[in-house]
């Protein structure tokens, strides 16, 4: 119950909270737009919006920094775009180019900035890899509304925003604004970036982007259980890593909360049912022995009519020459299921097996 | 709103002198298309012909060097409503979570408007829609999960619930399978009974006679247009397909005569 | 002379940009850019594991350490997307923040004391480079310079030895592998140096900067050349313009040296974006106007031909014609026509619209080039 009064770790863990749910919302449309990766060069490039926003304002004051972290993660945003339509460059190039671009452009005005006699540089750091226990009660008054009409409009535009995302093509033809959609979406990456800054910092906001949406993306069969979903995945990680950031010492908050969500995510990718990988190899696993033993069965079949017997032995080393492999794992199954039984044909021959009638029956030798 | 002068209304489809370009190169040049409505019209012709293009443009998609569009009577933007469009299935990504259900429904979102949500009764509508193209069954199907001709059925009673007057459709039956075909054959064929006007990319010469009853041939420009018997000629084919008749088959060309 | 600062510094700057505009043009080309930044952030955490492991910060040992950690993230990117649960870009910025992440976590608890700090993964220190020498064949060297000239020297062999391996593993992966030229060992071979590359060049412009210098001056070079060697070397031409020129303006303000090469970078690209003579902006406004007239004209050829025969030739070939049916405002009618006629492909008479020879040739080229 301590935990609770401590104002310190209240703020961190709430604060994380609204990062991780934005991240999540957001971050699903844009991975299943395939501009999961905007979310990197959006960050990267927040950092000489955070500089001038710190410098105009003459200190560490929370609002200037990140309007000036908006501003200039539309930019970068407006860059690629730009870069990608004018010139013969292709996404990738453009993404890298006003990632790194703008993060330099970053780097000389934060030493700029510590370059002014005075100013306290201590703040400015906190946002390169998070710092959640700077988050103060006056930044969650900033903070929350943000993301409360981030949510607002993602929820107003929803169905928009769905189509938009599916079919753009087809979004167009019933008159749709693609483009301005795709924007505000855009722009919403840019927010869900700047309330990270604080918590996960420049580098590493990308992760909370696409984590939470792909690990939940394994588990939902619709865009509303997805969205839901991934808000959630956002806010446990947000949460979790927040307060492990608490209990060490010195230890950077962005960097616990990433690793938990990819650990989350990477869980899921492994596990979630239907769409799991592992999942996936045990229900192959599955069909494979069904089809082996369908395949023996259909052996016994083909021996019964060739001998006229329906009780005739068949020998384990028979079995192996007609499969051209060894069988005793599809016979000790089939036996284990009562299709077939030992025989004692003839104790100096080895093992024979028999169909029972179930097996009979299975293999279709009953009803012929 | 709407224009005060109608131009051409007894055409369900009016295409005027388009030139269309495409990366600062022409891909349509000055094409004159007439659709009668009540057709079921198959555009047809070699590859990179423009046959995609020419649908894009008559949608909006991609503007014109010169040249105009209209759709009974009217130009495109104040048609939306009463048109409605299947794009190639390929143009989506099939992985999205969502189900075949949900997507027919999102056929009637141009009627809905900003902000509102589909209710019920676009939800029964969407279900009829998926038993006329005899999936019902697939309604609450991951999308992902759907075979390519499911896929492609669920398209196309997406276009169903537009409740469209002109439907367009690009290559609709590429890479489907035989029941498939079928239906979608036999649904498009119940719409134009209904009066409605189809029109669809098609790749497959050898079924023009057998499904449709309106032919645009093309290549680059319009090489032939009008009611197939009279349009499918030898010389049309070989007009449109120049250096590539070798291309065709004997047996098409034989139809033709 | 080599501990000089200032040569020092150039010195580095150079060695790092043209050890990277060697293996980024075949990242650009492949579409792989995004690639070069997953490597650099990736390798905090080789840097860091391989420190944990030897005590080593430099030399080869670290180089070579700390450069698989690129290739092992390169190597989960491509597990996670066989998977097929995960796109590739998704997988991208799932896998690199993970193992950067790891690094930043194994620097806040062990490395307290050790001169790799926040500081240096994100700026680099290449101010400092000429403060930490050795001694090699008796010449006073800064160690940056001997490490990045070595890794240099390397990425030279390696891309004069494989150059045609890597050209056609570029542009034509399949019909390489059909060769027998083992595009993915290669690719991966190109991958392994990357990020030595970003390793040696770590302490001198941090991780993330280095993606600057190994994207933007060959994305500079892809504006201005569709040849591979002069696109390797004018992105070298342009990472030296940009180191020098960036050292100068960060003296005179005193700013972060690394991040105003980095940033000169920008400057270049931003110019052969503008005035690039076959792709720049400008050159190619100024033909696509061209070309835009030109297309016009041909339109109108093609329209006077098609109509040219039929019963509607007195409703479609004639000047109002242009603006009622070609739908073309009054001007761009106007200038087209005057163009045609000025041309010798159309005559004029009255509001009729007549194609010469000239004309009707150009119409007929159009539509059936097979023809010609």
């Amino acid at each position: 119950m301590d935990l609770l009064f401590d104002h310190t770790l209240r703020n961190a863990a709430l604060g994380a909270a609204l990062l991780g749910v934005v991240s999540g919302v957001i971050g699903s449309f844009a991975l299943l737009r395939r501009q999961s990766l905007i979310g990197d060069t959006l960050s990267h490039a927040t950092l000489p919006g955070i500089c001038l926003g710190f410098l105009i304002a003459g200190g560490r004051a929370l609002g200037p920094i990140l309007l000036g972290a908006v501003v200039f993660g539309v930019l970068a945003g407006l860059a690629v775009l730009a870069l990608v339509r004018a010139t013969r460059l292709k996404t990738d190039a453009a993404l890298g180019i006003a990632l790194s671009l703008f993060f330099a452009l970053g780097v000389v005005l934060l030493t700029y900035v510590q370059g002014q006699a005075g100013a306290a540089q201590a703040g400015l750091e906190s946002f390169l890899f998070g710092q959640a226990a700077a988050v103060l009660t006056s930044d969650l008054a900033v903070l929350a509304p943000i993301a409360a009409v981030t949510l607002g409009l993602t929820a107003l535009f929803w169905k928009e925003f769905k189509l938009a995302s599916f079919d753009p093509v087809f979004a167009r033809t019933i008159g749709l604004p693609v483009t301005a959609l795709e924007t505000l979406m855009t722009l919403m990456v840019a927010i869900a970036v700047v309330i990270g800054l604080q918590m996960v910092g420049v580098v590493l906001m990308a992760a909370m982007i696409i984590a939470p949406a792909a690990a939940a993306r394994q588990w939902s069969r619709t865009l509303e259980q997805m969205v839901v979903l991934a808000a959630l995945i956002g806010l446990a990680s947000g949460v979790i890593g927040a307060l492990l950031s608490s209990t060490g010492q010195g230890f950077s908050t962005g960097p616990l909360i990433v690793l938990v969500a990819t650990g989350i995510t990477v869980v899921s990718i492994l596990v979630a049912p239907g769409r799991g990988v592992l999942w996936q190899v045990m229900q192959r696993h599955h069909e494979r022995q069904q089809i082996d033993a369908e395949e023996v069965l259909a052996t016994f079949r083909h021996l019964i009519y060739e001998h006229g017997d329906p009780t005739y032995p068949v020998e384990r080393g028979m079995l192996n020459t007609y499969h051209g492999r060894g069988v005793s794992r599809v016979i000790e199954d089939l036996t284990a299921q009562g299709l077939i039984a030992q025989a004692s044909h003839m104790d100096s021959e080895g093992d024979h097996w028999v169909l029972t009638p179930k097996g009979l029956e299975r293999s279709g030798v009953a009803d012929a | 709103m709407g224009s005060p002068l109608l131009h051409e209304p007894d055409l369900a489809l009016h295409v005027e002198d388009l030139t269309v370009s495409y990366n600062g190169r022409p891909a349509l040049w000055d094409i004159d298309i007439d659709i009668p409505p009540a057709v079921m019209c198959a555009i047809v012709g070699p590859n990179g012909a423009g046959k995609s293009t020419l649908l894009k443009s008559i949608l909006q998609l991609t503007p014109p060097t010169a040249g105009h569009v209209t759709l009974l009577g009217r130009p495109y933007h104040e048609m939306r409503k009463r048109i409605a469009y299947v794009p190639q299935r390929s143009s989506v990504d099939w992985d999205f979570p969502t189900t075949a259900l949900d997507v027919v429904m999102m056929g009637r979102y141009g009627h809905l408007g900003w902000f509102r949500r589909p209710g019920s009764e676009v939800r029964e509508m969407a279900q009829a829609a998926l038993g006329e193209v005899g999936i019902a069954d697939l309604a609450s199907r991951q999308i992902s999960q759907l075979s390519g001709g499911q896929q492609q059925r669920v398209f196309l009673a997406r276009a169903l619930v537009q409740d469209a007057d002109i439907y367009f459709l690009d290559e609709p039956m590429a890479g489907v399978d035989a029941t498939t075909e079928r239906v979608i054959v036999g649904l498009l064929h119940r719409l134009r009974g209904r009066g409605k006007t189809i029109v669809v990319v098609h790749h497959d010469l050898a079924t023009v006679r057998d499904y449709y009853d309106w032919l645009v041939l093309m290549n680059v420009r319009v090489v032939a247009q009008g009611p197939v018997e009279k349009t499918m000629t030898t010389e049309a084919l070989r007009a449109a397909y120049g250096g590539q008749i070798a291309l065709i088959e004997g047996s098409v060309l034989h139809a033709a005569q | 002379m080599l501990t000089d600062p200032d040569i020092a510094i150039l010195l580095t700057g150079i060695l790092v940009g043209c050890a990277s505009a060697l293996l980024g043009p075949f990242l650009i080309l492949r579409q792989n850019a995004m690639l070069s930044d997953a490597i650099s952030h990736a390798i905090v955490f080789g840097i860091m594991l391989t420190w944990l492991l030897t005590g080593l910060v430099s030399g080869p040992v670290q180089i070579l350490g700390a450069g698989l950690s690129g290739v092992l993230c390169v190597w989960l990117i491509e597990a996670l997307t066989r998977t097929g649960r995960i796109k590739e870009d998704a997988a991208i910025g799932l896998v690199f923040p993970a193992l950067f992440a790891a690094g930043v976590l194994m620097l806040n608890v062990f490395a307290r004391n050790v001169h790799i700090d926040v500081h240096t993964v994100l700026l680099g220190e290449i101010g400092f480079v000429w403060l930490d020498t050795v001694a090699v064949a008796g010449i006073e060297m800064p160690n940056a310079v001997l490490w990045m000239g070595a890794v240099f020297l390397v990425n030279l062999v390696f891309v004069m030895l494989f150059w045609k391996e890597l050209k056609l593993g570029t542009f034509d992966p399949t019909l390489a592998a059909a060769f027998g030229l083992h595009p993915r060992l290669l690719f991966y071979g190109l991958l392994l140096l990357t990020s030595i590359t970003a390793v040696a060049a770590f302490d001198a412009v941090g991780a993330i900067l280095f993606i600057a210098f190994i994207i933007v001056p060959p994305a500079t070079a892809y504006l201005l050349t569709d040849r591979l060697a002069w696109m390797v070397g004018l992105g070298m031409l342009t990472s030296v313009a940009s180191v020098f020129a960036g050292y100068a303006l960060a003296v005179a303000w005193d700013v972060s040296i690394s991040g105003m090469m980095a940033l000169m970078t920008g400057a270049f690209l931003m110019a052969a974006i503008t005035f690039g003579p076959r792709y720049g902006l400008v050159p190619r406004a100024w033909r696509y106007r061209a070309d835009r007239e030109r297309n016009d004209v041909r339109a109108l050829m093609v329209h006077l031909h098609t109509h040219e025969s039929g019963s509607d030739r007195a409703e479609e070939n004639v000047s109002d014609a242009l603006i009622t049916h070609l739908n073309w405002p009054e001007i761009r009618a106007k200038t087209v026509m005057r163009r045609a006629v000025n041309s010798g492909l159309v005559l004029h008479d009255g509001g009729v619209l007549e194609l010469t020879d000239q004309g009707r040739d150009m119409a007929r080229t159009l539509l059936e080039p097979w023809r010609r």
